[in-house]
């Protein structure tokens, strides 16, 4: 029993996309652009050239918020959609049965269909790979070469995720929506 | 703060590939039939359904930088590539070409077979042979040359690629007597790692971990092959204990992690490092002890930079960079000193003055101090290894290399180093310039095809040449004219020659075999052994013909004997990798086990090595890291930074660095500056048909001006085409403000032309069939911006 959560050194993505790869081939996930679990949002640059603004430019790595009270969740009719019991936002592939209320549920549009399964697919971070062999970081936190990634159980004061949490600034995406994510961004 | 979310909208412009099915790749896709590509594959295996799991240390070839990898093999398929945390130099990382090795090894397309050609040269028709029947056909052919050619072993070349066996290929370049070597030197780093080594005696390492201010000129670090010793500057940027300037003609993802970006002109980086200069000179900015101490021509150079006039005022017009700017970063740079570095940057030769470029560089960083010091430039330690065998024998017979000569030197170039010049060799075997007939050549792990300006003269220097014989693992554009096509295991299935790594944390790395071979392939070691077997005796009768002094020796001494001991090429190559590696580190108690355990080893490692935080690890504690090695000392010769090459100077080239008109920016009306340049998803065009990358990156696109581009009725995604007076490709559009109207950008290692590449067969636009042969003047690199283009749409 955990609560799992993910801080992000954001700032220190250089939008290199090693952590799609590896997560592509830990979980064996589909090719193509649209079957991404992970990825970095790019937003274009403001300004003429050579009168650029230079913050406007940021890379953002995202997956599944892991949302506490995730609206993929909430209406999904099925239940294939369910917290496990480290609180991470699962997809159950025997019972989805592909309406895509939670792809147009997700503010974060962190859901796909897996062409295989016919299912939705989703980041889940490593749960049936890493963490079911004893492993203690995702893949895409393992190989990152900035190390934006920091994995960890929010429910244990001596993690190293709940320390960052406690020393370092942070926000989280869409907080407004109080689907209160479990992704936390470090400013 | 507001984040935008919609990674479909970000990646619009890409392709969704259709796939199912399947675990590995089939054996019967073989390379001849290629015409209808397979594309529906099932490319990634999720982990840990296996029974049988093994965990291999390896090191990384799909760059040359050789990060520490663990690979994951479940029943036999790898299906995991995980970083090794071990490994003081890639510290835990592994980049996305590193994670898609595991599609190097699985790529239907790689050579699978010994072949040999049947159709025309460049058409990529072969039959399959077994390796005996290729190893005959080569041998007869190479027989019949060097008779011909009365024993001049310098009627072959020898070329090869980078990487941790290109030394074993080159002991047979040796052994076989050719003076005629090509690497990738000229089209790579020659320049940077020469001017550094003239200037300070070696080509030095960034300490980016400690650095507090860092000029980040020409360097594109957050995606040009994405280098482990670089990444640590960009979790200290944005306010976080260092700034970084980035000076890049283009806006660049090193540009965003930066604190400042300026736009310099193309190919003027020379003058803004004078003006820098200029104004420490000017100011009296310098560290004056460190000058008084280790600086040859002090007051001549300062005369230099002062007489001509190279302030910030005077650069500005031809950097555009504005002047106050320059003065702002002169005094910062030295404010910071000795914790500051001017970034020497590792990357080829982009204008004509680039050696005098990193010459200024390197003189400006010394003026700072920062040599040989914690966050500056770094010489660093390294762990002695033995060598491998090798064989030297004196053929009478072989000519001198193949090159050009005057009164003053050389034609081409001031100094032809061991490298050589890949471009001026490629034109004067075109020109009929050599001073001999150069008739067969050997290519390990190299494309000429597209790794050096001008694709049409290269093919046809390959249609020339009588006998090629290509030693590769994919059926690249270069293998398509080979005679002969030996296939190559990829690094996951072999052992290569242990290597030392210097640095403030020294280590030594291997990598080790994960799997067995595929199909017939074999690591290059055993494919010379094979070789060897066949030609080395027959290549020795032809000796004993024509060397007199041979025939001499043969006069007195014992035939076998004295063939055994000077000629017999195959003792190079009787032992496996595993024992000579064993034997280069024998001295070091317990490498050779470390080595395969952990494939990595250096000494006091189980006491220095530790976790410090899921991300973090101790290599050496601080006080043992070697970030001075001799109290600053330059490593050259008179142990002094060497302003002045006077050597240099009675070769026409300008023993200061000094710039000349010839390398003012200039476009004409309606032209545009081509640039090339790397990315963090591929490398060169050795990774341009994995599935993996090209699922991130299908194609490679053109930046263009925004502007620019609506003026000309260009849209994102449309087809243009660039031509220069060398070629044509054809590219789709980009169009962005985060480049210049009169420049334009694309990647290289896109455009092949080989049909048996699925997925890099004619997809995006080629480079070097656009860019012009320029040769550079002082190493004969080949200069990679300095082409104008015509762009039309298509």
């Amino acid at each position: 029993m955990a609560r799992y959560g993910m801080a992000l050194d954001y700032k220190n993505c250089i939008n290199c996309k090693a952590c799609e790869v590896a997560c592509k081939e830990e979980n064996g996930i589909l090719m193509g652009a649209d079957k991404h679990r992970i990825w970095v949002g790019v937003k274009e640059i403001k300004g003429e050239y050579p009168l650029l603004d230079i913050v406007s430019s940021s890379f953002e790595p995202s997956q599944c918020q892991h949302c506490e009270s995730a609206p993929c969740q909430e209406v999904c009719p099925t239940n294939a959609t369910y917290y496990d019991e480290n609180g991470v936002v699962r997809v159950d592939p025997d019972k989805c049965i592909l309406c895509s209320y939670c792809m147009n549920a997700c503010p974060y549009d962190a859901r796909y269909v897996d062409d295989r399964t016919m299912t939705v697919d989703k980041c889940n971070f490593c749960s049936d790979t890493r963490l079911a062999r004893g492993e203690t970081t995702t893949a895409c936190q393992a190989t990152c070469p900035t190390k934006v990634r920091t994995f960890g159980d929010l429910d244990d004061p001596e993690s190293e995720i709940s320390i960052l949490l406690r020393t370092r600034e942070h926000f989280s995406l869409k907080s407004h929506l109080g689907t209160k994510p479990k992704l936390f961004y470090l400013t | 703060m507001q984040v935008e979310l919609s990674r479909r909208k970000f990646l619009q412009g890409t392709v969704a590939l259709s796939v199912a099915g399947g675990s590995a790749i089939s054996a019967t896709n073989l390379f001849a039939g290629a015409d209808t590509p397979e594309k529906k594959l099932s490319i990634t295996t999720k982990t840990g359904t296996a029974k049988e799991v093994k965990l291999v240390p390896t090191l990384c070839e799909m760059c040359v930088n050789k990060c520490a990898a663990i690979a994951r093999v479940e029943d036999g398929i790898v299906t995991k590539l995980d970083p090794n945390p071990m490994f003081p130099k890639s510290k835990n990382m592994l980049c996305p070409r590193g994670n898609a090795g595991i599609q190097a090894l699985y790529d239907p397309d790689r050579l699978k077979y010994p072949m040999i050609r049947t159709g025309e040269k460049g058409e990529g028709k072969f039959k399959r042979v077994t390796w005996d029947e290729a190893f005959r056909y080569i041998t007869e052919k190479t027989v019949k040359i060097l008779d011909e050619e009365e024993d001049n072993r310098s009627t072959f070349l020898f070329c090869a690629g980078e990487g941790m066996a290109e030394h074993t290929f080159q002991t047979f370049y040796q052994a076989f007597g050719s003076s005629n070597w090509l690497n990738h030197s000229s089209i790579c780093l020659q320049t940077v790692a020469s001017a550094y080594g003239v200037t300070l005696g070696a080509y030095p390492q960034s300490d980016l971990e400690n650095a507090e201010y860092i000029i980040m000129a020409g360097a594109n670090r957050a995606e040009a092959i994405v280098t482990p010793d670089t990444m640590d500057i960009f979790k200290r940027t944005k306010g976080r204990g260092a700034k970084m300037v980035c000076i890049d003609p283009r806006f660049t993802n090193t540009a965003a992690k930066a604190d400042q970006w300026l736009a310099i002109n193309p190919g003027t980086d020379l003058a803004f490092v004078l003006a820098l200069t200029y104004v420490v000179l000017d100011e009296e900015l310098y560290d004056k002890a460190y000058v008084e101490k280790y600086f040859n021509d002090f007051e001549t150079y300062r005369s230099h930079i002062l007489s001509n006039g190279y302030t910030p005022e005077w650069a500005e017009p031809i950097t555009n960079i504005r002047a106050k700017e320059i003065y702002q970063i002169a005094r910062e740079f030295m404010a910071h000193a000795p914790k500051a570095i001017y970034y020497p940057g590792r990357r080829s030769t982009f204008a004509k003055s680039d050696f005098q470029l990193r010459r200024a560089m390197a003189i400006f960083q010394a003026l700072s101090g920062g040599i040989d010091t914690k966050g500056g430039l770094v010489f660093g330690g390294k762990i002695e290894i033995e060598g491998h065998e090798s064989l030297m024998p004196l053929y009478d017979k072989a000519k001198e290399r193949g090159v050009v000569k005057t009164e003053a030197g050389y034609a081409d170039c001031a100094v032809v180093s061991g490298g050589g010049s890949w471009l001026a060799w490629r034109n004067n075997f075109l020109e009929g310039k050599m001073p001999y007939s150069v008739r067969g050549m050997f290519c390990y792990k190299h494309n000429p095809m597209q790794n050096m300006p001008n694709t049409k003269k290269t093919a046809e220097m390959l249609k020339k040449m009588e006998l090629v014989v290509c030693i590769d693992t994919m059926p690249s554009d270069t293998v398509m004219y080979a005679d002969v096509v030996l296939p190559e295991c990829t690094y996951l299935e072999r052992t290569d020659p242990v290597k030392t790594f210097g640095g403030t944390e020294p280590a030594l790395a291997q990598r080790n075999k994960v799997v067995e071979p595929m199909f017939e392939s074999k690591p290059v070691n055993e494919i010379l052994r094979g070789l060897t077997k066949h030609l080395s005796r027959p290549l020795f009768e032809v000796t004993k013909k024509y060397d007199t002094e041979v025939q001499d020796a043969l006069r007195e001494e014992d035939e076998e004997a004295y063939y055994e001991e000077e000629f017999d090429m195959t003792k190079m190559y009787s032992h496996d990798q595993e024992v000579l590696n064993t034997h280069a580190v024998h001295a070091h108690e317990g490498a050779a086990e470390a080595l395969k355990k952990y494939g990595v080893y250096y000494p006091k490692m189980d006491q220095y090595y530790k976790q410090l935080s899921a991300n973090e690890h101790q290599y050496y504690p601080e006080k043992e890291k070697f970030y001075s090695v001799g109290e600053g000392r330059p490593q050259t010769p008179s142990g002094k930074v060497e302003c002045n090459l006077a050597n240099m100077s009675s070769k026409g080239i300008d023993g200061m660095p000094t710039w000349r008109e010839e390398y003012r920016f200039s476009v004409p009306e309606g032209k545009f500056r081509l640039m090339t340049g790397r990315h963090a998803q591929y490398t060169q065009s050795g990774t341009s048909n994995n599935i993996v990358l090209h699922d991130l990156m299908p194609e490679n696109y053109i930046w263009i001006n925004k502007r620019v581009a609506k003026e000309r009725g260009i849209a994102f995604g449309d087809k243009v085409e660039v031509a220069s007076s060398t070629g044509k490709t054809v590219i789709r559009a980009y169009p962005t403000e985060k480049i210049a109207p009169n420049q334009v950008f694309f990647i290289h290692g896109f455009g092949a032309e080989s049909s048996a590449l699925t997925w890099a067969y004619k997809n995006g636009g080629s480079d070097n069939a656009v860019i012009e042969d320029v040769v550079e003047p002082v190493y004969g690199a080949a200069a990679m911006h300095e082409t104008n283009v015509e762009i039309r749409k298509v």
